[in-house]
């Protein structure tokens, strides 16, 4: 019983790691997105203001609510685990 | 002798990184079992080989009750499993049913004259010489000795550890490009204004430590893009 709290905890450790790297890599994918977008010349207005907005967008999107599944999936993975190992 | 170094590095690692995966990614064995039985078993320099001591079936002790499970291949030769719960940790199979593994393999017993045939998945390794056996994970029967069994686990595991290796290095190279590049272009820039300000204050600035003060001084007061 300890064992599988142990694991519950170090697990919610290691994946919230994973969790903050994933979303810095993703928030940087979508800013160097912008950037891109507005240099290549077809938006109007200021430059940081048009990444900004983006930015703005991008915090209330649902790509970054998906990085959630970082914690989703592997829980998944070792119920249907359990589920193969134990109860086929 | 750099290249036989880079060579040798890799060859490690890619022997140590296939052979965790092989004892660690499961396997399918097409067996007729032969005998279920526990064994007093001491467990000493191989533990590494066998259950972690806390996950119910050793507590603490070198020596353990050990559940094995006899079986022979379609060509006679033999091979022993072990049967242990993994626990939670390592290797990730999350087993705690070695009891009723153990009725089941009972249950499937056959003999050489009327032989049923049983896929036994396991990981881990037999090697005789160090008295390690493959854990057995699941046993079902199968149609016959020639039944192949596609390895779907191992299938989905090497894809994912692929993904999760290409995404490392996107995320390493998107990091570098964002992050470093520019603070290495940056600190570029201040050593060419300090070298124009060392240039223009020779005989002044005391050498190195002047311009390690002129560098220091350019962080004070710096507009925040």
């Amino acid at each position: 019983m300890i064992a599988i709290i142990r694991l519950a905890v170090f697990g919610f450790i290691g994946l919230s790691v994973v969790y903050l790297v994933v979303s810095v890599y993703s928030r940087s994918e979508r800013r160097e997105k912008l950037e891109k977008q507005f240099d290549a010349g077809d938006v109007a207005g200021e430059r940081d203001a048009y990444i900004e907005a983006g930015m703005q967008a991008y915090r209330h999107g649902l790509r970054r609510k998906l990085i959630l599944l970082v914690y989703v999936i592997p829980a998944v993975v070792v119920a249907v685990t359990v589920y193969l190992v134990n109860y086929q | 002798m750099l290249r036989y170094l880079k060579w040798g590095f890799w060859t490690v690692l890619i022997v140590i990184v296939g052979g965790f995966l092989h004892y660690t990614l499961p396997h399918h064995d097409i067996v007729r079992l032969t005998n279920t039985y526990n064994r007093l078993t001491t467990v000493g320099e191989n533990a590494i080989f066998y259950a972690a001591p806390d996950t119910g079936t050793g507590e603490s002790t070198a020596t353990r009750d050990i559940r094995f499970i006899e079986a022979v291949f379609p060509d006679e030769t033999v091979i022993v499993y072990r049967n242990e719960d993994t626990g939670w940790v390592w290797p990730p199979y999350f087993k705690y049913d070695s009891s009723n593994l153990q009725a089941e393999a009972t249950n499937l017993k056959s003999t050489a004259a009327a032989p049923r045939w049983i896929s036994v998945t396991h990981y881990g390794w037999r090697f005789p010489f160090m008295s390690i056996y493959p854990n057995a994970v699941n046993v079902h029967e199968v149609a016959g000795p020639d039944v192949r069994i596609i390895p779907w686990v191992n299938i989905l595991v090497l894809s994912f550890l692929a993904m999760m290796v290409f995404m490392l290095r996107r995320m390493w190279m998107q990091f570098r490009e964002r992050m470093i590049e520019p603070a290495m272009a940056e600190v570029g820039e201040t050593w060419d204004a300090v070298d124009a300000k060392a240039d223009a204050a020779r005989g002044r600035a005391a050498g190195f430590f002047g311009r390690i003060g002129a560098w220091i001084a350019t962080w004070r007061g710096k507009p925040r893009a």
